[in-house]
């Protein structure tokens, strides 16, 4: 999560290594209790994030994107 | 930018690897719940038990990746394999799937499950997604399932996706973004947010 881009930045990068007709198919908030479904998320670092997270964002700290993209031509890159 | 920032941030992209390399390695729980938000019943029923415990993505990209029978497909960061194996299934015999991950625990972890799903279309390899080894326009279909926002170098993550396609390759991706809004940074420094 933490070096995860913004989805106007990702979409910028992919268009730049050469796709085009990038569509996001989906957008999904990601909240504190989703994150605790992983393993990789530890337990002191949900309760950082329980106490350190304003309330009003604690639903939703990121989102889960589902993107389609397509390679053009390799004269894009 | 400097010599010296130049290899500050080589030395940066060394150390979020080894974190993430470290937790991913370390990962003993199930994390069966995580796929039973993402897939439906009828994918779970199609899926060995193995491969629905290690399921680490971040959404179900494969409801609109429209694979065609044939395929050849690179799974970008397979982890325990439950993404590569349903894509198998989708692209048939005739198609092949090339499971793709820097663990090799995570490549026994797939060939297992592939093999316990009766696949034989499954093609572990190891590597790392900043440095694909595989040659230039050998793929038609990159998918990936929660993996790119972990690469320190994610603009090379994804001119190598271009490099291994095909010309009108696609890639079909789930992965995790963020507001423009940072989260705090005691939270932003913490290892397991930069593995989770």
């Amino acid at each position: 999560m933490a070096g995860a881009l913004t989805e106007r930045d990702f979409v910028t990068k992919l268009e730049r290594a050469g796709f085009a007709q990038v569509e996001i198919l989906e957008r999904t908030p990601m909240g504190i209790d989703d994150c605790a479904l992983y393993p990789l998320f530890t337990p002191d670092v949900l309760d950082l994030m329980r106490t350190l997270i304003p309330p009003e964002r604690q639903q939703t700290i990121g989102t889960a994107i589902v993107l389609r993209a397509h390679l053009d031509d390799h004269g894009a890159r | 930018m400097t010599d010296t920032s130049v290899a500050r941030d080589l030395m940066r992209s060394a150390e979020t690897k080894q974190i993430v390399r470290s937790a991913y390695a370390a990962v003993d729980a199930s994390s069966e719940k995580v796929a039973r938000k993402l897939y439906s019943p009828e994918e779970l029923a199609r899926l060995p038990q193995s491969a629905i415990e290690g399921a680490l993505g971040v959404g179900n990209h494969l409801r609109h990746a429209q694979i065609d029978a044939g395929e050849t497909l690179l799974d970008l960061g397979c982890g325990a394999g439950i993404d590569t194996i349903l894509a198998a299934q989708h692209t048939g015999p005739t198609g092949h799937v090339i499971a793709l991950d820097f663990l090799p625990e995570m490549l026994e972890r797939t060939k297992k499950a592939a093999a316990e799903a009766g696949l034989t279309n499954v093609d572990p390899l190891e590597g790392d997604i900043e440095a694909i080894p595989l040659a230039d326009n050998t793929v038609d279909h990159v998918i990936s399932n929660g993996v790119i926002n972990l690469a320190p170098r994610k603009a090379r993550v994804l001119a190598e996706c271009a490099r291994v396609l095909r010309p009108g390759g696609k890639l079909t991706v789930a992965d995790l973004t963020v507001a423009d809004e940072e989260l705090p940074p005691e939270i932003l420094t913490h290892p397991a947010t930069w593995a989770g």
